[in-house]
């Protein structure tokens, strides 16, 4: 068989005009889409859904509520008000603008491709762009088209008005993502290529703390019920409003208000300078990236380029090399003596130490603990501007539960933490309780500095007794170390790794089984602390109860069982209280001591972590 | 007597329905260098795995220094070094934190460990930017790091799966040198590669691998005098046993048509 190659090119192919190589590549991208999303998993299609319509519902409360404030509003304080949305917006789509322009420009794949291809440098990053842009198409939506929409809906604007709103969306649209492409520039200087990883996810984790706050604010209205006084703060705001003018989001209030009150040739006006600000904006942008990448300022490598700290070192002269190396011979010799073995703490010291510099180093490890802060300020906050008796019991219970699911879930991304490196803690000699160990130290160490200072300070908020705080600081550490070991035990089981999501480190059963057991851990504890604090409400409850005979029948010997299980709340106290002690400390040397060995035993046969792809599709690393 | 550091024991590996090993019988003896080629998906990598310890076969025994690597793996352990074909480490640890955790870990006393380590260090050219964390060193500074850390703690066997790649000439010379050096010393280096003059320089044996089986063994003058071409270089051996001599042809028709 014979191959027969094409004849080689002779001449160059005529160059293509701007607008060609755009749509080529407009093509390209649009079919990568739309190929993305027609292999989305079912899952992912069912989880899109139920976010879209929790969304949905949020924006129609919001709506609704923003709606009402507008009606008892004059026009001149409905302005302020809309310059407030306005703004709003313009800050979410720059923030989110920034992290799609970051990944859509700086983690691109296909750059390195696309700049080898004989397409105009220009073309490339116009449609880079418009993917930055359609990325926050759904902010410009929320925050800035249907407020306006909705403000000449209550004013009964005249129809150009939707046209000026149209033209006003467009203008801050434009500038927003401009202004944030502009801020991505100087954070892709700054973000060294090999942490870009680490960079999209803290800008995600930023994110994400925000939409988890932005979706707290409808329970924040519900339950301030009056006290928030809208209209009022805003008219008591006029300087503040004055200000807003000076700001695009002013003009585009200034536009619409005016096209309301039929001054067409304003909104016009107003609309016609937003929409110039933002082609002004967007074309230096655009120059300045596509100048940044051509010119090599911006690295477009992943291994090497961009800027790097590095150590200022004198170079060593030759003279001091060799003395050096006289003085460290190359020594592999089998026939010295081996080495004495080291104690194993050293080697379990290793492991936590390793997973600690990890937690410190890697800033999106820091999101883990940042969001049970994030919540329970949240609580703390509500319990001191809010303050009900619900709020103080609603604030221990959510700290108990916080305890057993964060140490928990600190333990659970330990063995996942590993990630494509799991070859190094399987090929060395001291798998077992060394690695153990060590992992359990990584995981309760920052977890109980976090646990007791945030039950200090709710103890501080809400002035618990001292005594009941010492008895929830020994219950804080005793729930730690027990629900780490539950923790551990499902991260050895079912480690994985995303390479972009550190948080994905544990299959979503394994993690919803562990929640369980948890759940079944504070149950059985929870009835050994009741035999030592037995509340009398609850004995006298239990003495109207009749009395039950014991019979051969399961739902017989079940309802017997709970029967045998009140009865220490009848003993004495010494007998009651020992009992308690007995139960409480059983069930928790059961759960730690049982999942530790448990896990230490899986140590020894070995674990293997999961890679888990960008597509969502879960592969084994299966050598050749 | 020569000391025999690896066997393995009719060693099989099963994916599903696929054997990706089957039935190996191999010895490998102190201060040889065993190279351990085969084309894409032959085996080598799995075998390589299991002889570490990484995973675990369907059926059969592996040896390492007479303990079995699945029955004490402790022990065995402790005699091998693995150097994996990508070099995956920590990111966030700097090289002289990961030679001193691997030193940790392969529990040797911190002192002489601080020691080799620093030797190490310089004998690869890693000392200047010893203290940056790994995630900025390109692929490979991260292999000279992964060598360095097998190297360490002085093993008996050393396991390398395609140790070459990514280094540059200076480097791969060094390593080479290293090694030669190692089995001189006593050790047994077991590695694959795909690089056949390597195997052909470097490799007192030579074990070809196709479909998981072993199709031929033995030092490269011995391979040519099965094969019966006695001036024939490895590449023509491992072609003609692996398949590959059709490719060649091809490849060579290829530049017979660019000619006419």
């Amino acid at each position: 068989m014979k191959i027969i190659l094409p004849s080689p090119l002779v001449e160059a192919p005529p160059p293509r005009p701007f607008w060609q190589d755009f749509k080529l590549l407009l093509t390209a991208q649009l079919r990568v889409t739309w190929n993305k999303i027609r292999h989305w998993p079912r899952s992912v299609r069912i989880g899109m859904a139920i976010t879209s319509l929790a969304f949905l519902s949020l924006i129609v409360f919001l709506g609704q509520l923003s709606y009402g404030v507008l009606s008892q509003l004059p026009p001149h304080i409905a302005r302020g008000f809309l310059s407030l949305i306005f703004m709003a917006g313009y800050g979410a789509l720059i923030f989110f603008g920034i992290t799609t322009a970051f990944a859509t420009l700086y983690m691109s794949e296909d750059l390195d491709l696309l700049f080898m291809a004989p397409v105009s440098t220009r073309a490339v990053f116009a449609v880079k762009l418009l993917v930055v842009a359609a990325g926050n198409s759904i902010t410009v939506l929320i925050f800035i088209f249907l407020p306006a929409l909705f403000f000449g809906l209550l004013f009964g604007a005249a129809p150009l008005f939707y046209l000026w709103a149209a033209l006003v969306s467009l203008g801050l649209w434009l500038s927003g993502i401009a202004v944030a492409a502009l801020l991505n520039l100087l954070v892709m200087r700054i973000v060294p290529p090999h942490r870009s990883r680490e960079a999209v996810g803290l800008l995600g984790g930023i994110g994400g703390v925000l939409i988890a706050l932005f979706f707290q604010l409808p329970n924040l209205l519900i339950q301030s019920g009056q006290k928030i006084d809208l209209p009022g703060w805003l008219g008591g705001q006029q300087k503040m409003l004055q200000v807003m003018d000076l700001f695009p989001w002013g003009w585009a209030s200034r536009a619409l208000a005016g096209s309301a009150a039929g001054a067409q040739w304003a909104g016009l006006g107003w609309s016609l300078l937003l929409l110039a600000l933002g082609a002004a904006v967007l074309a230096a942008a655009f120059l300045l990236v596509e100048r940044g990448f051509r010119r090599g300022w911006i690295s477009l490598s992943q291994d090497q380029g961009g800027r790097r700290r590095k150590k200022h070192r004198q170079p060593r002269s030759s003279g001091e090399r060799v003395r050096s190396e006289e003085r460290h011979p190359l020594s592999l010799t089998a026939t010295q003596e081996p080495f004495p073995k080291a104690s194993a703490w050293r080697g379990m010291w290793a492991v936590a130490k390793k997973d600690l510099l990890y937690l410190r180093r890697d800033t999106r490890e820091w999101f883990g603990y940042m969001i049970p802060l994030i919540v329970l300020a949240f609580f703390i906050g509500q319990h001191i501007f809010l303050f009900s008796d619900t709020s103080r019991s609603s604030l221990v219970t959510v700290l108990i539960m916080y305890t057993i699911i964060f140490s928990g879930n600190m333990a659970a991304q330990s063995f996942g933490r590993e990630g494509e490196s799991d070859w190094i803690l399987n090929s060395v000699p001291l798998a077992g309780w060394p690695v153990v160990w060590g992992k359990l130290l990584a995981a309760i160490l920052p977890t109980l500095v976090l646990m007791e200072a945030m039950l200090l300070g709710t103890a501080l908020a809400t002035g618990l007794s001292r005594g009941m705080t010492l008895l929830m600081a020994a219950g804080a550490l005793l729930l730690t170390f027990a629900a780490s070991a539950i923790g551990l035990f499902f991260s050895i089981n079912n480690c994985r790794y995303h390479p972009d999501n550190p948080r994905q480190r544990i299959t979503p059963g394994a993690a919803w089984l562990m929640y369980l057991l948890n759940l079944v851990l504070i149950a059985l504890m929870s009835l050994g602390l009741l035999y030592i604090f037995t509340p009398a409400e609850l004995t006298d409850l239990l003495r109207e109860m009749p009395p039950i005979s014991f019979s051969w029948s399961f739902p017989g010997l079940l309802l017997y069982f709970f029967y045998l299980l009140t009865r220490p709340f009848f003993w004495a106290p010494l007998w009651r209280i020992v009992t308690g002690v007995g139960v409480a400390g059983g069930v928790w040397a059961a759960f730690f001591f049982g999942f530790m060995a448990a896990t230490v035993r899986q140590s020894r046969k070995g674990f293997r972590v999961e890679i888990v792809t960008a597509a969502k599709q879960i592969r084994l690393r299966q050598p050749s | 007597m020569k000391q025999i550091l690896i066997k393995t024991n009719r060693l099989t590996k099963q994916y599903g329905a696929i054997t990706a090993v089957n039935q190996l019988d191999l010895e490998v003896f102190g201060g040889e260098i065993y190279g351990f080629l085969g084309p894409n998906g032959s085996g080598k990598t799995t075998t390589i795995r299991m002889l570490a310890g990484l995973l675990e076969p369907t059926s059969g025994e592996a040896f390492i220094c007479g303990y079995n690597i699945n029955r004490e793996p402790a022990r065995a352990k402790a005699l091998i070094a693995y150097v994996p074909d990508h070099p995956r480490v920590y990111g966030k640890l700097t090289a002289r934190e990961f030679l001193a955790l691997m030193a940790d870990l392969y529990r040797m006393p911190p002192e002489y460990a601080r020691d080799q380590a620093e030797r190490l260090l310089t004998l690869f050219e890693l000392s200047e930017r010893a203290d940056e964390l790994l995630e900025g060193f390109s692929h490979g500074m991260r292999q000279k790091v992964v060598v360095a850390a097998a190297l360490l703690h002085r093993p008996r066997v050393l396991l390398m799966d395609e140790p070459t790649v990514g280094l540059d000439p200076r480097s791969a010379r060094l390593l080479k040198d290293v090694l030669q050096e190692l089995a001189r010393q006593g050790e047994a280096i077991f590695l694959s590669t795909h690089i056949l003059e390597i195997a052909e320089r470097m490799c007192h044996r030579v074990g070809i691998l196709k479909e998981g089986r072993l199709i031929a063994q033995g030092s490269p003058e011995e391979l040519r005098q099965q094969a019966g071409r006695a001036g024939g270089s490895l590449e023509d051996i491992f072609l003609e046993l692996t398949g590959g001599a059709e490719d060649a042809e091809l490849i060579r028709s290829l530049g017979e048509e660019g000619v006419s």
